[in-house]
This record gives C-alpha cells, structure tokens and sequence, in this order.
C-alpha cells in the first residue's frame, strides 16, 4: 500500500471515488444531461429536420410570449395541475391516517388503494373512456340512477378537464397515501397520547397535531404532484388528445404537437426550456422551504 | 389535588399477565413511587390510572370518583412522559398553552397560566423557542409546565429523569421535589432507578412481575423488606444474601448455621421457621465494620476494592456468589489480603425458604 502524506492534493486521494462514480455519471450524462442541453441549444433555431437549420436567437422565445394558444395551454396546465394536486393530498392524507389504525384487512385496503399507481397509465386511460362513455358508460348510469342527467365528460370543452382530473386523482392518491402513512409512522405514539390527556378531540388532534408534524411531507408532496401534473401527457393524449377545442392541450401535449405534428422542433424546444426552467424553479424553491421548515 | 385507589386492578395482552390483581390507596398529596424491574408493570399501571389504556380487571377511583372507563382527557390527571412528548411544531408557549386550549379557556386566562407554569419551571425567557432549541432538561420542564397549567388533581410521571445526564438528573431530583411541597399535589411517579425512589417517594410501592411485591416509606422498605425481592431491590449495593440451615429455634430467636459466618444465633419474628429449614440471611453491606467490633464476627478476601473518597467499596465474592462490603472513609486494605468484619444480630436480615422476611421488625 502506498502512504498518504499531507502534501497529497485532493484529486490524487479522491480519484477513486471518482473512478467509481465514472460508469453512473456517463450514463446520466448521455441520457439526461446531454438532451437537456441539446434542448435548450435547438430553442434558439429553426430546426424542422425538413429544411436547412438557421440560428434564430431569442425568436422562439419572443413568438411564445404572443401564443395564444401557449398561454391557453399554461392556463389549462395550471387548473390541472391544482385540481390534481390539493384533492389528492386531502384524499392521500384521510386514507392515511384511516389505514394508519389496527383494524382487520387493512392490509387489504393500501394494496387496494395503491393499485391504480401499478396499473399501466394506457390501459386505465381506456378503462376510463370507457366509464366516461356518454351512453352506456357507468359513470353516466350512476349519475341517471341519482337524477342527474347524463353528461358529455371527455366531449364537452366545461368538463373534459375535469374528467381527466378526476382520473389522475383516482391514479394518483394512492402514492400520495403511502408517502403519508410513511410519515405519520414517523410521529411518535407517546405525542399522540399527551395529546389525548391533553383533553385534544380526535379532530384537534388530526389539525392541530398530525397535519402540521406532517408539513415536510406534505411539501415534498406537493411539489411531486405538482412537477408531476406540469408533465401530463399519456392520458391526454389516449383520452382527448387535447380537445375538444383545445379545453385539455397542456404544455407538454402541446410540445408534443408541435414538434412531431407540425415538424417544429426548435419551437417545442423553447416550450420545454421555458417548462424546464418553471419546473426547476418549483423544486429549489419547494427544497429550500422544505430545508427551513426542517431547521 | 386527589386521592387515588386502585382496587383488583389487572391487565393483559392475550395469555401475559401484565398485572395481577392490583389494590392500592395513594393518599391525596403524597408522592408515591411505582419502583422495579424493567417489565415489571410500573409504567402499565400508570397508563392504565391515565386512561391511556383499558383496564382487564377490577376499578380505578380518583377523588372517590369511579374512573375506570373515562377517557384520558375525562379524568383529572396531567402526564410527564420519559420523552418529554412535546408538540415539536409548536413553540414553548403553545406546548403548555395546548392543554387550555382544548379547554378552550380565554386568551387572556391562558396568557395568564401559561405565564405563572413557565415562572415555577423557570422558562419564561424561552416561550417563543420551539422544543428542539431547548436541552433536555429544558424540555422537560416544559412537560412539567403543561402538566402544571391542567391543575390536575394527580400528576403522572414515566420515568421523567431517564434521558437526563446524571448531574442533572440530581438536579431535576431536587426540583421536582420542591415542586411537589409548593403544589401539593398528589403525584405518582415512575422509575426503575431505586435511588430516584428512596430520595423523592413519601411512599414506595415496589413491583415485580406484575405483583405488587411491598409498599411503605422508603427507610421501612430500607430496614425492613417483606421479602428477598425487596431486601435485593431497595439499597446500593445491594443486600448481601447467604445461604444456611435452622439448627433450632428457641422463642424469639433463631440459630442459623450460614455460609461465611458460621453458626449465628438471631432474633426472629418467631414464627414459621423449624429447625432443619433452608434459609436465607440477608446482611447490608453499609452494616458491615471493619474489625471484631460487633457480635457476628467472620473474615473476607477482597477482590476487588473500590474507593470512592467518602466511602470504600470491598467486592469479596466466592464461587459466583456475589458479596459487597461498604466502609466509611478510605482504609487502607488489598485485595487479596483477608480482613475481619463485623455486623450486629439485629442487622442480619432471615428469609425463609420462600423468600419471606421471619426478621424481627425494626422501629424505623
């Protein structure tokens, strides 16, 4: 073995860690980085794989901010994304601390709850068109069995959104339930306990004590869900394929359309740099806060 | 303040008998100490007087009040827990302020409490911190400041002192001992460290197994334990046992042939010993003198001598069984070089063969 002395420079007694990471890093470089960059290189031109490429500086960027049609899809991105998230962190956070108790099946009951989250995107997409289905579908069944009319949910511009909504909530409160439950193991019993001789009800103690000791979590939460939502895009494409009359065409459906619909792949580039950098800004402002919160 | 009376109280977790049969009256004001071994059923029996848990059997009355089936927050008691259980998310002032909240007390009555609990614990500069700004024993002090605002009738304590270091745990010791001559309250409190108990209890309930095994002040525990159980317990080091044989008993007196002393000639209590009877005698190693000094006299090897300062302790065991020595002072012995010790008859302790003390009782 070779000695180590103090005059050692910091490469030449770290280079083996280096050498390890080496295989990792290569591969996150070719498969992430490297396209991010290619990315944000092809916003800046006109390229279409159809004509010669030019340079066009900030010309995408400076088209974007005019897009009607851009900020209607920000817009549709946004009430997805709170209509996604909120419903299921209230639903995640009930199931959660119902299933936290000792009672028979509840076993049972996670596995049910989280199978939507195994389930293939795809495949219960087409279940859902299916119970969307205007004439013998059962959710309009369900809704003429109570009274109501049926409702037009995936071709109507009022409630396609809200359908999909309704869906990603189904598929996704079941993620949001287990990061919960992980957390309110998490709390101790014996607080708990000084609440319940503290006089606290079963309600002051669900306010005043589990939902705030959960806090980090739910933020970690919501910024999951929230980056998550800004990406939609499987099930819209499968259900609506961003109609009718563009009431459900979200940013990334949008790129989609663009670069592969109408061959502009360096406009799609600007829309994903602009979403990138959204989505980046939400994780380091949702880390830091999550950081204080936790000092 | 509150009387508490525990009658056949019993608990268990499918075929474990944590408790078993239970009867028990801690006056109204007194410091009682639930003192054992670990899983002996101490902090049990204070979760079940806390209503934290349901009782298997038998009735809890505090105040003369029935209160085997309300709820914790029904019944007039307050908890200090081992962890201090504070609310981490919420600051000192709202830790203690919770209690009178849930009572939904005014504003005011509650600045008011919360102010008079954080001035007896000493930490009205620190009621905006959040717990974890604060030391142990600061956040146990906290505990204590939301118990106080409840004005419980009894307080409940789990083993409050265990995660403190020692010098504080002392210091924590001395408090809390004020604390109950300026409240008053009665308090039950709970540990395994016999010396938290001897030091703080007006009376200590000791258990084992499941079983209340005696209860009584410290010193009558001290000088005179029901059986070898508590003889082993209540003392550090603890009481030296040593095993011997009835050769006869004469009215009052016992002549026992024992391990290391021989045949010794002591009082009894005068009943259920017979000559031929397998015993035990029990001597305290603080009872122990250097020298022929006293009546029952016999020699050790020490092999092991620790000296302390004020005392100096004298490990002397034979063949695994265990023997201690405790001498005033810092006297000038080896190990490996036999001394001659000394104890008076009417400290040596007698057990019969179940383990029941036959020694005369000691005024205390």
């Amino acid at each position: 073995m070779s000695s180590r002395s103090a005059t050692v420079g910091p490469f030449n007694r770290t280079w083996g860690a280096y050498a390890f990471l080496a295989p990792a890093l290569l591969i996150l470089f070719l498969s992430l980085l490297l396209p991010a960059i290619a990315t944000i290189g092809m916003s800046f031109t006109d390229i279409s794989f159809l004509r010669p490429t030019n340079w066009v500086g900030l010309d995408n960027y400076f088209r974007l901010m005019a897009d009607g049609r851009f900020q209607q899809a920000i817009g549709n991105t946004i009430y997805y994304t709170l209509g996604v998230t909120f419903p299921t962190m209230a639903l995640g956070l009930l199931a959660a601390v119902a299933l936290n108790r000792k009672f028979p099946f509840r076993i049972v009951f996670r596995t049910i709850f989280y199978l939507p989250v195994l389930t293939s995107l795809i495949a219960a997409a087409v279940v859902w068109v299916y119970l969307y289905e205007p004439y013998s579908g059962p959710v309009n069944g369900l809704f003429v069995s109570l009274g109501l009319g049926p409702q037009p949910w995936l071709s109507s511009p009022n409630l396609a959104m809200t359908a999909l909504i309704i869906m990603a909530v189904w598929r996704d409160f079941g993620t949001a339930m287990i990061i919960y439950l992980a957390g309110l193991q998490d709390i101790p019993e014996e607080i708990y306990e000084a609440a319940r001789l503290d006089g606290a009800s079963k309600f002051s103690i669900l306010w005043r004590i589990t939902v705030p000791m959960l806090a980090s979590v739910t933020f970690y939460l919501m910024i999951i869900l929230i980056v998550q939502s800004f990406q939609v895009f499987g099930a819209i494409y499968v259900m609506t394929g961003g109609g009718p009359l563009g009431s459900t065409e979200t940013i990334v459906f949008q790129m989609y359309q663009t670069a592969f619909g109408y061959t502009e792949f360096g406009y799609s580039a600007a829309m994903s740099t602009v979403l990138f950098f959204v989505i980046l800004l939400f994780s380091l402002v949702g880390t830091k806060i999550m950081r204080r919160g936790e000092a | 303040m509150a009387e508490l009376e525990l009658s056949g109280v019993s608990k268990t977790y499918g075929a474990f008998n944590a408790l078993k049969d239970v009867s028990l009256e801690i006056g109204d004001g007194e410091f009682a100490v639930f003192v054992g071994p670990s899983g002996c059923g101490k902090s049990t029996l204070l979760r079940l007087i806390a209503g934290l848990d349901p009782v298997s059997e038998g009735q809890i009355a505090i105040g003369g009040k029935d209160v085997t089936s309300s709820q914790a927050g029904q019944r007039p008691i307050a908890m200090v827990f081992q962890n201090y259980a504070l609310y981490p998310h919420m600051s000192v002032y709202d830790n203690i302020a919770f209690p009178l909240q849930m009572e939904r007390r005014s504003k005011d009555e509650i600045r008011a409490e919360v102010a008079r609990a954080a001035q007896i614990v000493q930490l009205s500069t620190r009621l905006q911190d959040k717990p974890s700004k604060l030391s142990g024993g600061q956040r146990q002090r906290v505990a204590i400041a939301r118990a106080i605002v409840r004005k419980p009738g009894i307080f409940l304590m789990d083993e409050p002192l265990s995660n403190l270091d020692a010098a504080l745990r002392m210091e924590m010791r001395s408090e809390l001992t004020q604390l109950h001559r300026r409240l008053g309250s009665t308090m039950v409190y709970v540990t395994h460290d016999q010396l938290e108990a001897m030091t703080m209890a007006d009376r200590i309930v000791v258990l084992n197994g499941g079983r209340v095994e005696q209860v009584g002040p410290p010193m009558e525990l001290y000088h005179n334990p029901a059986n070898l159980f508590v003889a082993g317990f209540i003392g550090s080091p603890p009481m030296n046992f040593l095993a011997g044989t009835v050769r006869s008993v004469d009215g009052a007196t016992v002549s026992v042939d024992a391990l290391r002393i021989g045949v010794v000639t002591l009082p009894f209590s005068g009943e259920h010993l017979y000559a031929g009877d397998s015993v035990t005698l029990g001597v305290r190693p603080e009872a122990l003198e250097l020298g022929a000094g006293r009546q029952v006299q016999f020699s050790v090897v020490p092999e092991a001598v620790e000296r302390l300062g004020l005392h100096t302790i004298v490990h002397a065991g034979e063949e695994g069984r265990p023997f201690t020595a405790l001498f005033n002072g810092d006297p000038k012995l080896r190990a490996g070089e036999a001394i001659n010790v000394s104890v008076d008859r009417s400290s040596v302790q007698v057990f019969d063969a179940d383990g029941i003390s036959r020694s005369r009782r000691t005024e205390v």
